[in-house]
């Protein structure tokens, strides 16, 4: 058998197929499949990806998080309360319709109705009403002043007629973004085409086709065979170093969007001591975490804020890793071995707590592994608790955690991270951590305007935070992307795949 | 013969019944809410009971087991909480795959199980045999993530030989096409069945020599092999008809019970090299807490290994004829 001579003649056979023409598609490695390819119920980063391609929003954010126009040509303010959007003319969906203010105002409107059971809801809820002046126009009257809005409004527009005439924009995607669906093989792949009548007149020749792999190793073993053109974050560290070395590769590593941090609860009785957190604060070791578990492809974390934000100031620091200062400040709060058993105790009680995590990222358990072992050694019963996302997150939800090490994704603005984790009203803020300070911070943040105002508001509660300690942040994560030599890129640290082209 | 086929089917209603209860009551003990994972973290505790209601969630559990039978009695599994599409469908799209890299996962397991075992046997103490044996040590020990892992790194990246993820065409319309005369549907489905098929087959391959082995060195010591020697026959008819076919019936009895295994493997081997089945479906089904999606999943695993025992007894009677079903 010549292999070589079937594989060809099987090469010229393909070429021979109708779909020929996707040969060019540019193929990227995803984890997990898309849950749905409905903008306004997505869940998953591989539905993000790929609704991103398949629909326009309102603004685009750029790679530095800026909203640019895309459907809104232009935008203004007239009022705190008040955005005016002015849309593109002759913009067309999918299907062949032409967009127009109704399609964005019911776009909301549905996100809005919680029948729909859209997770980015409340992102929307200071909305208060959203409404089409003229078929071009679009007006958003806000409950209260909404400084983060325009950075939630690269929210995917649906088309109103194809949803209510029964349409599933679940799995028959229309939208109005330069590709367009061709196939979905569920679990496997998703392909897209160029849609031709794309509003910007510019649209790449090539197609795109996102095939699941669900190991990291697997995929970027594939991306190596030439299987795939382009694989990104979630990657294994492990992996990252020796795809970086490779130069038939192009890459980009930069800081991304997201944290991982310890949820330490401030209901729990012990944990209420701020000094006791601070303490226990100072037994995490950050740099063995990043620079040994996570090889160095996250970034020691400072503070709340990310290194990416305008925010984010260097000045602002938690403890760090301080073995010694951690002992004294136990014995300050009146912790001692008195019985000699190796652990602290006060009045005849055990210094212990339970550290806990989920069971899918073998990192975070690994560095939970060694917090414990770093609390143990200087004095603290830690133990550790693993189970699967759902559960994990259902403890950590209703509050019954006492040390939980979990992440944050998508941060495109600080009022994502803060304003419902801190604030006493917020909604995920599970250890009901209240600081009247905060609150107010937080409030100004969300209101004002100007952004100067809000970087000193952000600024004044991540250095409250800091010390009061609710959140140990431990690593900004960081976003790799690595792509073929025939593929062009501007890389972008939520992974969107805009910018991507054949050369 | 036919009355105990129909028992035998009849026996799948109980079957069907008991994996439904048991699924049901590991869902229900194992904490974490679908519609937490549904919402994501950023939800409000009121949007969570929202769509608890909306799922029937909020209703007490035997009326959602109740409304589950009945449901599962007109043949209706349901509509997944996350795909937004009915279980039936879901599962009907991810089975064929998944038969296909276990059937022909089975296949090359008894192929080259046999032929180990056989050899292994027939040379009992040579170097031969040892090295039959190592490899039954190494495939039985090798984690099959392992494996498949290290097979994509030799023949997809340093010989370049194989496709190193996804699915080719599918396998029964490509046989049927090979066999009209066109095989490069065929051969690029092998190519791609190739290294899950392998991978998913190396630890039953090693199970079956092992097994193998033991019971041709058990018939080739029986009087029968001893008188068919003295006849005067050849060597390879003593060793394949004589002894083999006897050989062959505790393979048969123990393949059945290894297809669970081959199903369970399936979920590894499916998220190594992207292939779309069931295995990868389960996951995601788990991990989201996608109860009737899990109740479908595993329901059709129960049934198909079911019949895949069933299937076994049958061919049990076929090789043995002293083997009759009333």
């Amino acid at each position: 058998m010549n292999f070589k001579r079937t594989l060809s003649a099987l090469a010229i056979a393909a070429l021979m197929l109708p779909g020929a023409a996707l040969a060019q598609n540019i193929r990227l490695g995803a984890d997990v499949d898309a849950g749905t390819l409905d903008p306004r119920v997505m869940r998953d980063t591989t539905a993000y990806r790929v609704i991103n391609l398949l629909y326009d929003g309102l603004v685009q954010l750029d790679a530095s998080l800026q909203p640019n126009p895309d459907l809104a040509e232009s935008w203004s303010n007239p009022e705190p309360t008040v955005w005016m959007f002015n849309l593109r003319e002759g913009v067309k969906f999918h299907d062949g319709t032409t967009l127009d203010a109704d399609d964005v105002v019911y776009t909301f409107e549905t996100i809005l109705d919680p029948d729909l059971k859209a997770r980015f809801r409340s992102l929307f809820t200071p909305i208060e009403t959203i409404e089409a002046v003229d078929p071009q126009t679009v007006r958003i009257t806000l409950k209260e002043p909404y400084a983060p809005l325009l950075s939630y409004l690269d929210m995917g527009i649906v088309p109103k007629d194809f949803v209510e005439g029964g349409g599933d924009l679940s799995s028959n995607p229309v939208g109005t973004g330069s590709m367009k669906l061709n196939s979905w093989e569920r679990g496997s792949r998703i392909v897209l085409e160029p849609f031709a009548d794309h509003w910007s007149g510019n649209v790449p020749g090539n197609g795109f086709e996102f095939v699941v792999v669900g190991d990291n190793t697997a995929r970027a073993q594939a991306f190596e065979a030439g299987d795939l053109d382009i694989i990104q974050s979630p990657l294994s560290p492990q992996d990252i170093g020796r795809l970086a070395e490779d130069d038939r590769f192009q890459n980009a590593i930069m800081g991304g969007l997201g944290i991982t941090y310890l949820n330490i609860n401030v209901s729990d009785p012990l944990l209420a001591d701020p000094a006791l957190r601070k303490a226990l604060s100072m037994l995490v070791d950050q740099e063995t975490i990043v620079g040994q578990i996570y090889e160095g492809v996250d970034q020691v974390a400072t503070s709340i804020l990310l290194p990416s934000s305008w925010a984010y100031d260097a000045s602002i620091v938690q403890p760090r890793f301080d073995p010694a200062g951690a002992g004294e400040a136990f014995a300050a709060a009146g912790w001692t071995d008195s019985d000699g058993n190796g652990f602290l105790d006060r009045d005849g009680e055990e210094l212990a707590l339970t550290l806990s995590t989920h069971s899918e990222d073998p990192n975070r358990i690994q560095a939970l592994e060694y917090i414990q072992f770093q609390m143990q050694e200087n004095g603290v019963n830690a133990s550790i608790s693993i189970s699967d996302w759902p559960a994990f997150s259902a403890g950590v939800r209703a509050g019954e955690h006492q040390v939980a090490l979990l992440g944050w994704l998508n941060i495109v603005d600080p009022d994502r991270l803060m304003y419902a984790q801190f604030h006493s009203s917020g909604t995920l803020n599970w250890g009901g951590y209240s600081n009247a300070e905060v609150d107010q911070l937080l409030d100004t943040g969300r209101a004002s305007i100007d952004v100067n105002d809000r970087i000193a508001a952000y600024r004044a509660a991540a250095k409250l935070i800091a010390n009061d300690l609710p959140y140990y942040v431990i690593a900004y994560q960081g976003y790799q992307v690595f792509y073929s030599e025939g593929v062009s890129l501007a890389p972008d640290a939520r992974g969107m795949m805009r910018s991507a082209a054949r050369n | 013969m036919l009355g105990y086929t129909v028992r035998r089917l009849l026996l799948f209603v109980p079957i069907a019944v008991g994996m439904v209860a048991v699924t049901f009551a590991i869902m229900q003990l194992l904490p974490g809410d679908p519609a937490a994972v549904l919402l994501g973290e950023d939800a409000t505790e009121e949007a969570i009971q929202d769509i608890r209601r909306a799922l029937g969630l909020d209703q007490p559990w035997w009326i959602r087991l109740g409304n589950y039978y009945l449901d599962l009695a007109h043949g209706d599994l349901g509509v997944s909480y996350f795909q937004n599409q009915p279980v039936a469908d879901a599962i009907g799209q991810r089975l064929v795959p998944t038969l296909e890299v276990a059937v022909v996962a089975l296949l090359i397991s008894i192929l080259l199980g046999i032929c180990l075992g056989v050899v292994a046997a027939i040379r009992r103490g040579s170097a031969i045999d040892a090295c039959c044996m190592l490899f039954a040590q190494l495939g039985v020990s090798m984690p099959v993530f392992w494996f498949g892992i290290l097979l994509m790194y030799l023949f997809a990246i340093q010989l370049d030989m194989l496709p190193s993820i996804g699915r080719g065409p599918p396998l029964a319309p490509a046989l049927g096409k090979a066999l009209t005369g066109r095989p490069a549907d065929l051969w690029l489905a092998l190519t791609h069945i190739a290294m899950p098929a392998l991978t998913l087959g190396l630890t039953n391959a090693a199970v079956i020599s092992r097994l193998v082995r033991s019971s041709m060195l058990e018939t080739l010591g029986q009087d029968y092999i001893r008188t068919a020697k003295a006849k005067g026959l050849l060597p390879m008819r003593i060793v394949l008809v004589h002894s083999l076919r006897n050989a062959l019936l505790t393979v048969v009895s123990v393949m059945g019970l290894r297809f669970g295994a081959l199903l369970g493997g399936a979920v590894l081997t499916e998220s190594i090299f992207g292939w779309p089945g069931l295995g990868q479906l389960a996951v995601a089904a788990i991990s989201q807490r996608d109860i009737p999606l899990i109740q479908g999943v595993v329901l059709t695993f129960a049934l198909a290994f079911a019949l895949v025992n069933f299937l076994v007894d049958l061919l049990y009677a076929a090789i043995d004829p002293r083997i009759r079903y009333e």
